[in-house]
């Protein structure tokens, strides 16, 4: 392989990658929030954000 | 609101890392052919570079976070973990799988098992793994929290280790061409304006993301309480 070969290796792995690692954290949060929302409204809560473990250290 | 800046910084510097990617193909000057046995590839350092420093920033996230949580109990400080460890993984591996390709180029060969520079910086991404996949598979409690803290905390040792490794033993690894502390340096300016674009890029696009992945534990926590609430828990 010459070198322009190994440069478009390089350069598809690092798009595809950043690409993916964006997408998947933007996914991530979006489904996370529509579930939480979902239960939320559903059961007629409003969960707070504490770490209920660091609250239990904390007592 | 927390979650719409995180955005627009994620957003802001993924299209600084395109650009990066872009100047640095087109833009930044070539180099010598004596001096490179690839001077092709060679256009990889101008994100080899900046994501190995992003790598950075998010292992010291991940020390401050680890400190926070293991002697104040942060619930921060967790988050911080968290989000240092998943932004490591991810810069870690960019930097290894972008300094592989280019080591294929150059040197004949993807890694050196001899180079103190690769070996500990490939340490510092696996630790970053099993810190990620440890937390997935482990039920979330004080004991878990502590265990990983701790691999947080003393795993920093490599990153200081990691920074001055070409500095004393030069084996494989180039030194480094900026801040060398002598006039060493062989970047012409164009390369330094590509190389800083880079940097500053790469340090937006990994702050977004270590926000968004804090906000996402977040997120989690609060959905396993509305679950602990629904299952008839206080």
């Amino acid at each position: 392989m010459d070198g322009m070969n190994y440069l478009t290796v390089a350069y598809l792995g690092m798009i595809a990658g950043i690409a993916l690692w964006t997408w998947t954290v933007v996914n991530r949060s979006k489904s996370i929030e529509a579930r939480l929302h979902a239960v939320e409204t559903s059961m007629g809560i409003v969960a707070s954000d504490a770490d209920t473990i660091a609250k239990e250290q904390a007592e | 609101m927390a979650g719409r800046s995180a955005e627009a910084l994620l957003g802001i510097g993924f299209l600084g890392v395109m650009t990066t990617l872009y100047l640095g193909f087109q833009w930044a000057p070539s180099v010598s052919i004596d001096a490179f046995e690839s001077p092709a590839a060679q256009r990889i350092f101008y994100w080899h570079v900046p994501a190995a420093w992003a790598a950075f920033i998010a292992f010291g996230v991940l020390f401050a976070g680890s400190a926070l949580w293991f002697f104040k109990r942060s619930p921060l400080g967790w988050r911080l973990h968290v989000a240092g460890a998943e932004a490591g993984l991810a810069c870690g591996l960019m930097t290894v799988w972008s300094g592989c390709v280019w080591g294929a180029a150059e040197w004949g060969t993807p890694w050196d098992w001899t180079d103190v520079r690769l070996n500990t910086f490939g340490l510092l991404t696996l630790l970053a793994l099993f810190l990620v996949l440890g937390r997935q598979s482990q039920p979330d409690g004080v004991e878990t929290r502590d265990t990983f803290s701790t691999f947080g905390l003393y795993g920093f040792i490599l990153v200081p280790f990691t920074y001055i490794a070409t500095r004393i033993w030069e084996i494989r690894h180039p030194g480094p061409v900026i801040g060398s502390g002598d006039d060493s340096g062989s970047l012409s300016g164009d390369m330094t304006v590509v190389l800083l674009i880079g940097a500053l890029s790469f340090t937006v696009f990994i702050l977004g993301h270590i926000l968004m992945s804090m906000r996402i534990t977040g997120l989690e926590q609060r959905l396993e309480q509305a679950q602990h609430q629904i299952d008839g828990g206080k």
